[in-house]
């Protein structure tokens, strides 16, 4: 398949044996003063916060000299601390393990116990719901709190585990490089699972710098640059978010959530140059009437990512931000953040959408694609098949699975490297340059707010809660970019909805969790004998 | 767009929400001026979209909310205000 007409070189394998947070301290050598972080009405220069994480790296290197794993959980949210948290981890020596207070308890702690992770940097914020998400962990873990300052109250909440507050973490200076191995893990993600259990998913720093250095080259960023950073650090758009700027001088303009409910706002008030978000993003600022002509001047390139491009979302961005650059990126957290890239033309990119949908585009350089068939033989030209991916952004696999890393990281016949297979139906172009479409999902895996959900997950929670087993989730409202949010269906007249749906909140996390619970009798039947979701999905269409 | 009253947009918003704000162990009648939907965990941004597309098929409106703060978008009151001084039409 055709290579990047717009990319440049692929990095090479010197380059990108190195550790993540590498680019961030030789940015903090050369722009000391610069800031690198806006966040919660504070600047934090380059100096500020690499001398914040290196104290939290210094501190967990104290309290926790060693062992396994060789992560770190950071439990914060959108405050100083989690991005200091996360790069303190990495000066450590350890993987970051991204936790949201956001998320359902039981689900943080299912992630906190997948993990094994023996060391917690917590902000306030995320406190209130510490003693809880401790509750049923058994081993001694190290909590710093670099954000408070009673000790002695804080060490009775938390009987049997060391807490560190901060008067007592570690001064900068005292941190010696800690040597890291790049093909180590550098941080772990959550993604959903369709058995019912989430996938750990290990992205190496060499994975990850692979990706960083593609997009640095491929933006031309600068330290003149101002990011944005609409993504939760648990999803990873927010690699590039953050790390694609620290690895030039460039600074992160981390919004609050209240913020983000105006991104229109946002952009103007923060003087953004580059903007990444999920489509979904954009259609809400269409609908609230924030795509008027040339509002964004200060914008240079607006990328997206997460889920399906509509077309007319792209031509309007481009209205409303015309210096700007539109790009449609694409990738799994498997394969590193995105692995393939398409830039809207306005000339000729109309005709090359299919339904409406702006093209995945081109493997960025440095990884291939292959769309093939179920034996995983390539496809002819012309013809539909899974998208599967290789190169150095193909990641580690899930942590403690090796059989679901085996399902999906294979080596089809005729090839040497491992490849993953995505699940997305894509076609192989025709002509060998034309750009990859997105066609859609070979499961019953959707995609709400760029968040790539397993309905089967779903299904298995509501299973469980429900006691039944005739179960369906569905996408619904269908969007052009995924769905909406989840409706479910339980065969079961004396179910009561409302509980139940009460219940699943608490268990899955945002997006994933119901919206609406629908009671019925029994479930209809397709003619091959299997749960009928298109009769299903009749019905909420003739309920609206 | 004929003018519509903050009473019957607030109340309208209020129905539309009574099952997620029961759920939360909200009583609807009761919310003060300044509850907000957002922060309170009653509604994420695709149910912003969804409130103000229904709103806007009961009422037949079309409404810009380019000029409503941010602070204010998700607040029921604040909410309900601008939406009918933007039914009032230019001032």
């Amino acid at each position: 398949m055709g290579a990047t007409p717009t990319g440049g070189p692929a990095p090479t394998e010197a380059q990108i044996a190195r550790p993540l947070h590498a680019g961030f301290e030789r940015s903090a050598a050369s722009f000391p003063g610069r800031p690198a972080l806006e966040v919660g009405g504070r600047t934090l220069s380059y100096a500020e916060l690499r001398d914040y994480a290196a104290s939290l790296a210094a501190t967990l290197i104290r309290e926790a000299p060693g062992g396994e794993p060789a992560l770190t959980a950071v439990f914060a949210y959108r405050s100083a601390t989690a991005f200091a948290g996360l790069l303190g981890a990495l000066m450590r020596g350890h993987g970051y393990v991204p936790l949201n207070h956001n998320f359902p308890l039981e689900r943080t702690r299912l992630m906190l116990e997948h993990a094994g992770c023996n060391a917690l940097i917590v902000d306030t914020a995320s406190l209130l719901q510490l003693e809880e998400l401790l509750d049923g962990v058994d081993r001694p873990m190290v909590l710093i709190l670099p954000e408070e300052s009673e000790a002695a109250a804080l060490v009775a909440r938390f009987p049997g585990h060391t807490v560190v507050t901060a008067p007592e973490l570690e001064p900068a200076a005292s941190l010696d490089p800690v040597e890291v191995d790049p093909g180590d893990t550098a941080y772990l993600l959550f993604t959903s699972g369709s058995t019912g259990t989430p996938k750990a998913v290990m992205v190496s720093h060499r994975n990850a710098n692979h990706y960083v250095d593609v997009l640095v080259q491929r933006y031309s960023v600068t330290e003149h640059d101002r990011f944005s950073q609409t993504a939760e650090m648990t999803f990873d758009n927010s690699v590039l978010d953050m790390f694609v700027p620290w690895q030039c001088g460039a600074c992160v303009c981390c919004p609050s959530r209240k913020t983000l409910i105006k991104p229109g706002r946002y952009i103007r008030e923060s003087e953004l140059t580059v903007w990444f978000s999920v489509p979904s993003t954009a259609i809400f600022m269409r609908r609230l009437g924030a795509l008027k002509p040339a509002s964004y001047p200060s914008l240079r390139w607006s990328l997206f990512a997460g889920e399906a491009l509509p077309a007319e979302v792209a031509e309007e961005w481009l209205v409303a931000a015309p210096n700007c650059t539109v790009e449609n990126l694409y990738g799994p957290t498997e394969v590193t953040v995105d692995c393939l890239i398409y830039r809207w033309d306005p000339a000729r990119s109309p005709g090359e959408c299919e339904h409406g949908v702006v093209p995945i585009g081109y493997p960025v350089p440095g990884m291939t694609a292959l769309v093939a068939d179920e034996a995983l033989h390539e496809v002819e030209p012309g013809t539909e098949g899974e998208l599967l991916v290789s190169g150095p952004q193909v990641s580690l696999g899930y942590l403690r699975d090796p059989e679901r890393t085996a399902a999906a990281f294979v080596v089809p016949p005729g090839h040497d490297a491992i490849h993953y297979r995505t699940g997305d139906l894509v076609r192989r172009p025709a002509d060998p340059d034309a750009p990859v479409p997105y066609l859609g999902r070979l499961d019953h895996q959707i995609q709400i707010f760029g968040e790539r959900i397993e309905l089967g997950e779903v299904e298995a929670a509501i299973r469980e809660e429900s006691g039944v087993d005739a179960v369906v989730a569905l996408g619904w409202p269908v969007t052009t970019a995924g769905a909406g949010g989840i409706e479910a269906f339980v065969a079961d007249p004396d179910a009561d909805a409302g509980d139940l749906k009460r219940r699943l909140r608490e268990r899955l996390p945002g997006q994933m969790a119901p919206r609406g619970v629908h009671v019925l009798p029994e479930l209809p039947l397709n003619d091959n004998g299997k749960f009928d979701r298109k009769a299903l999905m009749k019905m909420l269409e003739e309920a609206t | 767009m004929s003018k519509v009253s903050t009473e019957e947009i607030r109340s309208f918003v209020l129905q539309e929400l009574d099952e997620p704000l029961r759920a939360l162990g909200h009583e609807p009648g009761e919310l003060p001026d300044e509850f907000d939907l957002h922060e309170s965990g009653v509604i994420d941004s695709f149910g912003i979209l969804e409130l103000i597309t229904a709103l806007e098929d009961r009422f037949s409106l079309e409404i810009d909310y380019e000029n409503l703060d941010p602070e204010e978008l998700t607040k029921v009151g604040p909410f309900a205000r601008y939406v009918s001084q933007q039914t009032a039409g230019p001032a």
